[in-house]
This record gives C-alpha cells, structure tokens and sequence, in this order.
C-alpha cells in the first residue's frame, strides 16, 4: 500500500555568498496515514530544509539536486506549477513557528479563514473551523485582525486554516517555538488531535524533545542533513544507539539531576559542499573511530531502530532519558 | 571590483548612462571639446549640420556646447542642493527619532507643514522671494528636500533606536553624541544614501522647473532647464533649442533613478 | 533597605498608561514587588509573557523609572547613580541578532563599555577585551569579525564578554539562551555559572524556562501578572513545588523531577 508521504534519496543545496552547503544529503523515510513523525535536530541540521522540501516550498538560496518526494505516490518535483499548487491545496496543510507573521496582517481573520476555504463568505462555515480548533466568542475572533491576537490564538487560527480543506499531510515546524508553556500543551495536543481525528500525517519538526516525545510515535534525529536515527519515540529517547541522539539528550536542560550538569556537545555542525565519505558527527563523537571517517555510515536496523553508526550494535554505554 | 548592481541590467545602463553624462560635462566643461558655450560662432538659429551638429540658438552659440555645460549646471546644482539638505535633515531626522518627546513633535510637524505644499509650488514660493539666480535655485531645492530627509531619517532612527545594541550603549552611559555618531549613523547611513540619489533626481526636475521659469540659473549660465526658458519662444522656427536640452534632462533624470533603485536593492538586504 | 542586598526592589510597581486622553487605560505592569538580590547571587525571574518580567528586567538596569517604590543598586538609587555607574551595571538581553551593533567589528563592541564608562585607554582596553573573549571561549581571532560573520551562540558569547569586560557587580540576563540549540544553551549556561565562580558577579536571570532557571540560579522567583508568587531555591524544583502555579509550569516544561527528595 503507497504510503501517505515518501521521501527517497533527498539531496538539496543551499547557496549563499559564502559558498554552497549541502542542506539534505539523502533524506529517505515514508509516513502512513495517521501517523504522527517527530523530527528533532539543531540548526544546521536541514530539519526546516526538510519539512519545506515535502511541499517544495521555495526557500531562498535551496536548491533541489537529487531524490524525489512523493505525496500519495506522486513525485512532486516533475510536477509543473498548476500541478503543484493543485497538490499543495488539496493535500498538503503547513503550521509555522510565527503564527502572526504567517497571518495576512491587512486582512481580518475571518476573511482569511474564509479565503481558504474557496471564498465561501459563509459565516457558518468559518465559525465552524474557528470553533473546531478551541477558540471560544468565534465572531469576535473573525473579525479581528491578527496582531489583536495572542500567539497561542493566532496559531489556533493558523492550525484551523492548515487543516480547512482536509488535507492528509500536515507539517508544523516548531509550532509552539514562540509560545508560552502552558500554551504550549494545549496548542501540540490539538495539533495532534485534529490530525489523528482526519487521519492526516503529522509531521512534527521540533527542538524540544519533550513536546516530540509525548506526541508522536516515531521519531527522526537528524544531523549534518542526515537521519541518524530513526523508529519508534520511546526506544529511541529511552535507548538511544547514536551518539548523537544520546550527546543531545545530555545535553537538555531539565533532564539532570539536582546539583547536576549538563554536557554540551564539543565543536560545531558540519557545513559541506559535498557529498562527504565519512560520517557527519565524527569531528564531535566520543565513540569515534577510524572507520567513523573513510566509511559513511548507512542506517541499519539495529535494536527496533535504525541507526546510522558503525558502532550501533554494540550497545555502547548511551545514557538515554530515563 | 565586482561590477556594481549585479544582476540588475536596468541600474547598470542608468549607472552606465550617468557615467557618459558626467565625464561629458566635465570634458566638455573644461576642455572645451564640444565646442564653447559663449562664442557666437555661427548663424543664428540655423538647423543642426555639420559644424554644429545640434544647431545654434539665438544668439548663435552651439546648442552642443551650451547643452553639455547645461548638463553641468544641473547634476552639480542638485547635488549640491541634497548634500545640503541631507546634512541638516539627517541631523534633524536622527535627533528626532532618538529624543523623541516635544522636540520631535515640532520637528515632525514642521516638516509635514512643508510636505503638505506641492514641493513646485513651494519651490516658486522660495524663489519668488529671492532674486533669480543659482542661488535661489538651489535654496528652492533644499527647502523641498529637508522634510523628506527628515521623515525619511527620523523613521530609519525610529527603527534603530529600539534595537537591543542601543539599549546597550546607553546601559553603558555612552552620551547622546556618541550614540548618534557610531550607533545610530552607520546604520541609517544606507538609507540615507539611497534617498539622496532619489532627491537628486527629483532636486534636478525642481530646479529645472523653476529655471524655466526664469527664476533660477540666468544668461548666460545654463541649466537644461534655464535652456528650456530661452528656447520655448523659438519652438516653432527652431525646435532643437527645446527638444536636444529636453531629451538630456529626461535622460538624466532618468539615470540618477535607475541609479538610486540599484543602490536600493544592493542597500536593502544588508538591512536585514 | 535590605541590609547587604546588592539589588533591591522595595514595593516596586510600574504601570503604563495608554489610550486615548479621555479613556485613559492604565495597564499595570508590576505591581508592588520586593525583591533583594545579594553579592555573587543569581535570582532567576520565571513567567510567562505578560507576567511583567521584562518590565522588571528594564527596572533593576535603570533604564525605566518605577511609578512608585525604590530600585536601588548598592543602596542608591539610579538617579544618584546616574553618569557614575562606571560599569558596575551590564545586561545580556535576549535577540543576539540585534545586540551587536552590525556595523561594528565585535571587538570593537566589546571594548565600549570600558572606554566609555570606565574611562581606560583603548590600548588597556583592548587587552581586556581579548583576555575576556578568551575566558568565554572565543578565540583571538573573532575580535575582528563583524556580528554577521558568527554563528547565534558565538554572538551571545560576545555578549556575554561585553557585559563582563568591566567585571561588573551586577548583571542582567534577560532571556539570554531562549535563541539558541540546545546544546549550545548547556555551553552558555555553564559558561555563566563558571564566569560567576571566577567573577563573583550578582545576577537577574529573567526567563520562561524554568529548565534552564533551577540550572543556572540560587534562587528562582516566579511572576504572574505582575506579581511574585512564589520565590523558592533551585534545588527544591527537582522536586514537585507546593505552589499550584510553580507546579504547573513544572508540568508544562516537561521537567524531570524526583519525587522523594534531593536524590535522583
């Protein structure tokens, strides 16, 4: 059976004044319907880079160089513009980090919301959507602009307009980012909710491995533009089999113990041009050894996951999250 | 040296023009090459043909000659003009958008009084008061240029002033000069240049337009404009007098904009 | 005034006034807050946006006036204080995009407050400014670099050289770290913990964070609306607070917490 979304052998490059960096460098994993996918790593780790790509939404200075992104079995980067815009509209639902930076700011909430859903000026029909994602005095909302909003309102907002049309793949990148704590909660567990209520793929791009960690099923670690290790969120938080999965769990604020440190990781990510023969996190792991830098390590299933590391089988002393 | 407004065809053929215009003028104006602009060397009001190859005006000058010093007049009495105004409106613009409070009200107003003339009428107004001449041309065009450069830098420093590194100096005790001078200044300074290159180009059609109206550059100076003045009553027995200074002051006040837009594409991004 | 306190707030509120003339609006900001920092302590300020804590933050650096009680830094107010801080006072605030002046080489940055407040030669400051620059883990040659050319982390360092150039007494975090990985904000926050050992600054950590408050603070106070709620020391957050909201916002934050006592 085809799964939702594809991704195969993703190469994208990112051109600046400075140079070219390899901003993906052979992404493949699928998500089935209703499956809600963690994806966590740090800057430079090409998780925004990836989570654009699934709609091949234009990035600045991105390029796409090799691989393929299939939604329903279509590959999306043979289509042409009508295409695409056709299969964004009917399939595709994005959240972003700023929920009123993504809001037209000239344009009331209500028109917004109702522009989304082919310019029906039907009020019931936006009051619905608002009401669907949590939000109370619904026609006071509709007819504000957005930056009369809180952030947690305006990205309830953006949520609603996301999953208007029903789509079957959504993709929030760092969702809560710019939102309080409490807030927070409410705004994932609807996220999740409503994507697990239309049976849509959740693909949840995110820095804060407790927000991935209480939401989703499966998880992706990303590094260096790679995924180094993949499978079900509890067994990889909880037993994790890279080195770099592990040096970030330890590196977390909040997990230690009182009086405790924290390890940051030693060096800084990687930034090539090229396709490179070695693996990624070599320059900062403390498991490293010869092979780790003439050999790229490929993902093997090891443990109920996949992990790419010449050493994941041998069940080196990673200290997960308890 | 990378060739200035990369990737941007427009701006280099304005860029490129404004070049051909100045290094003319200024041979023209000190070699002599195209021709003097005082002899009476010809017939008068005789068509363009070989020895004068843009015809002669009433008194028997080059056209050549006199539109090539035209253009000289012209570039340099803008830009003198803006450099004017630029310097006391950045002054007056960053002051304001510091310090806030009364002083800001004031100024803000003021300009916005000015603003709110069209800017030919309140250049007319300015030179109707002071006797015709270059002078009085170039005060009408820094009057029309101050309360754009102030709202322009007042709006700038309004942006600037609240980043976190201004805080900073001032958590610093750095006092108000040095604030504007290495915090303030340098990061205003781009959009500064960029608006200057625009009032030039709009500081020439002022000044045109009140020479020609015989209220600014006089006999036997000349500005494109002042050449559009003498030469309007001879249209019909002599249209060059009118179309050949006409033409070059389209052409460069058209090239000082594509210059000012190229500048602005290459200012904009370091903005952010 | 809190005997030896080196910051102290003594019923402090500040409240702004908006709107119209005839429909005046007055929004408190901080309502009657006491609070006292001592030598070489860091208090750290946890609320969520709207609490008032950066309203605080602006407070204790001098840089707004309260509407009625006393700010006083080593006893004197900031009015007394003015133009004779001489550097006993810095902040590191939040936007490390913004905290450094784009057009200046970061060293130049760094050596500012010397110059201008402590009144060294550029000479002396200079070498200040490479041997601070060396203690937060930036090497010689950064100096030279203009802020764009660094990464958010190594910018934040440089901030946090620049605010310790002087060897201030007291300093100012507001929302230091919220901008950065998570790996690179475990190398900040123990960069400031050690940077207190070898300094002995006081500090106000302002965040939302409460992960990153019980880490790096003493002491953590936790604001609602204006308010302090709750002030409890750091060690006691490994475990679950009485407080209701404390509590809350340690569930929010996903904190690890141990449930019988100081043990993990």
């Amino acid at each position: 059976m085809t799964p939702a979304l594809e991704v195969r052998g993703l190469v994208m490059e990112y051109r600046s004044r400075r140079g070219r960096v390899r901003a993906l460098d052979g992404i493949d994993f699928a998500a089935a319907a209703g499956e809600a996918v963690g994806i966590v790593g740090e800057s430079g780790s090409g998780k925004s880079t990836l989570g654009a790509a699934i709609g091949r939404l234009p990035v600045a200075g991105v390029q796409h160089v090799s691989g393929e992104v299939l939604i329903g079995g279509v590959g999306i980067f043979g289509l042409d513009e009508p295409a695409l815009r056709a299969l964004r509209r009917s399939r595709l639902g994005f959240v972003f980090q700023d929920p009123i930076g993504t809001l037209d700011p000239t344009m009331k909430v209500g028109r917004q919301v109702a522009a989304v859903v082919d310019g029906s000026a039907d009020r019931g029909v936006v009051d619905g959507i608002l009401t669907d994602v949590g939000l109370v005095d619904v026609r006071h909302v509709a007819q504000s602009y957005p930056h009369e909003l809180s952030g947690g309102m305006a990205q309830r907002v953006a949520i609603g307009m996301a999953m208007a049309r029903r789509p079957g793949i959504i993709v929030a990148d760092e969702p809560t980012a710019a939102l309080d704590a409490s807030i927070k909660v409410q705004i994932l567990d609807l996220l999740v909710s409503r994507c697990r209520d239309s049976d849509a793929v959740l693909i949840l791009l995110s820095h804060d491995l407790h927000a991935v960690r209480t939401r989703t099923r499966r998880i992706l670690v990303m590094y260096g533009g790679r995924i180094v290790e993949a499978g079900e969120t509890a067994t990889v938080l909880d037993r994790p089999r890279h080195p770099y999965t592990a040096a970030l769990l330890r590196s977390a604020v909040g997990r230690e113990a009182p009086g405790g440190c924290v390890e940051p990781i030693a060096g800084v990510p990687p930034a090539s041009a090229e396709r490179q023969d070695s693996c990624a996190f070599a320059p900062r792991c403390v498991y490293v050894i010869d092979r780790c830098r003439s050999v790229r390590p490929e993902a093997r299933h090891v443990a109920q996951r996949d992990a790419a590391c010449h050493r994941a089988d041998e069940a080196l002393d990673l200290e997960g999250a308890p | 040296m990378r060739p200035p407004f990369r990737g941007d065809p427009l701006s280099q053929i304005g860029a490129a023009l404004l070049v051909v215009l100045i290094v003319t003028s200024l041979v023209g104006s000190t070699a002599h090459v195209f021709g003097s602009p005082t002899a009476l060397g010809g017939a008068p009001l005789s068509a363009p043909a070989a020895g004068h190859p843009l015809g002669t005006d009433q008194l028997g000058r080059s056209v050549l000659a006199r539109t090539v010093a035209g253009i000289d007049q012209t570039i340099v009495l803008a830009t003198a003009a803006v450099v004017i105004a630029a310097a006391i409106g950045s002054l007056l613009g960053m002051l304001a958008g510091y310090l806030k409070g009364i002083g800001d009200d004031i100024v803000s107003r003021c300009a916005d009084a000015l603003f709110s003339f069209p800017a030919i009428v309140l250049a007319i107004m300015i030179s109707a008061m002071f006797r015709p001449g270059s002078a009085t041309a170039i005060a009408a065009v820094v009057i029309v240029t101050l309360p754009v450069m102030v709202r322009v830098v007042r709006a700038a420093t309004l942006m600037v002033a609240e980043q976190d590194f201004v805080i900073q100096a001032r958590i610093a005790e750095a006092g108000l000069g040095r604030i504007l001078a290495m915090h303030i200044f340098p990061n205003v300074a781009g959009t500064i240049i960029v608006q200057m290159a625009y009032s030039i180009s709009f500081g020439m059609i002022i000044e045109s337009g009140v020479s020609f109206l015989g209220l600014g550059v006089q006999p036997p100076g000349a500005s494109l404009g002042s050449l559009l003045y003498e030469g309007r009553v001879y249209l019909s027995v002599a249209p060059w007098l009118v179309f050949v200074p006409g033409v070059v002051l389209a052409l460069t006040i058209l090239s000082v904009n594509l210059v000012g837009d190229g500048l602005r594409q290459v200012i904009d991004p370091l903005l952010e | 005034m809190m005997a030896g306190a080196l910051m102290s707030l003594e019923a402090v509120s500040k409240t702004y006034a908006g709107g119209l003339p005839w429909s005046r609006s007055r929004v408190p900001a901080v309502r009657s807050v006491d609070l006292a920092i001592g030598e070489g302590e860091t208090l750290a300020l946890v609320g969520e946006s709207g609490s008032g804590k950066t309203t605080l933050g602006r407070l204790c650096l001098g840089l707004i006036e309260p509407s009625s009680g006393r700010v006083l830094l080593e006893g004197q107010t900031f009015e007394g204080l003015r133009g004779r801080l001489r550097g006993r006072l810095s902040a590191v605030l939040q936007h490390p995009q913004s905290s450094l002046n784009p057009r200046l080489r970061v060293g130049t940055s760094v050596i500012e407050p010397l110059v201008i407040g402590a009144g060294v030669s550029r000479r002396n400051a200079r070498q200040r400014a490479a041997e601070m620059m060396a203690r937060v883990g930036l090497g010689s040659s950064v100096a030279e670099r203009y802020p764009h050319e660094l990464s958010g982390g190594q910018r934040q360092r440089v901030a946090i050289a620049r605010a310790l150039v002087t060897w201030p007494r007291f300093i100012v975090f507001d929302e230091a770290v919220s901008a950065l990985d998570v790996s690179v904000q475990a190398q900040v926050l123990n960069l400031i913990k050690a940077l207190q050992q070898q300094i002995g600054f006081a500090a106000l950590f302002i965040t939302h964070d409460l992960a990153a408050a019980r880490y790096v603070a003493r002491r953590v106070a936790v604001m609602l609306r204006g308010e302090i709620v709750d002030v409890v020391p750091a060690l006691q957050l490994y475990r679950p607070a009485p407080h209701p909201y404390t509590r809350q916002l340690q569930q929010a934050s996903g904190l690890r917490l141990s449930p019988d006592g100081d043990r993990p």
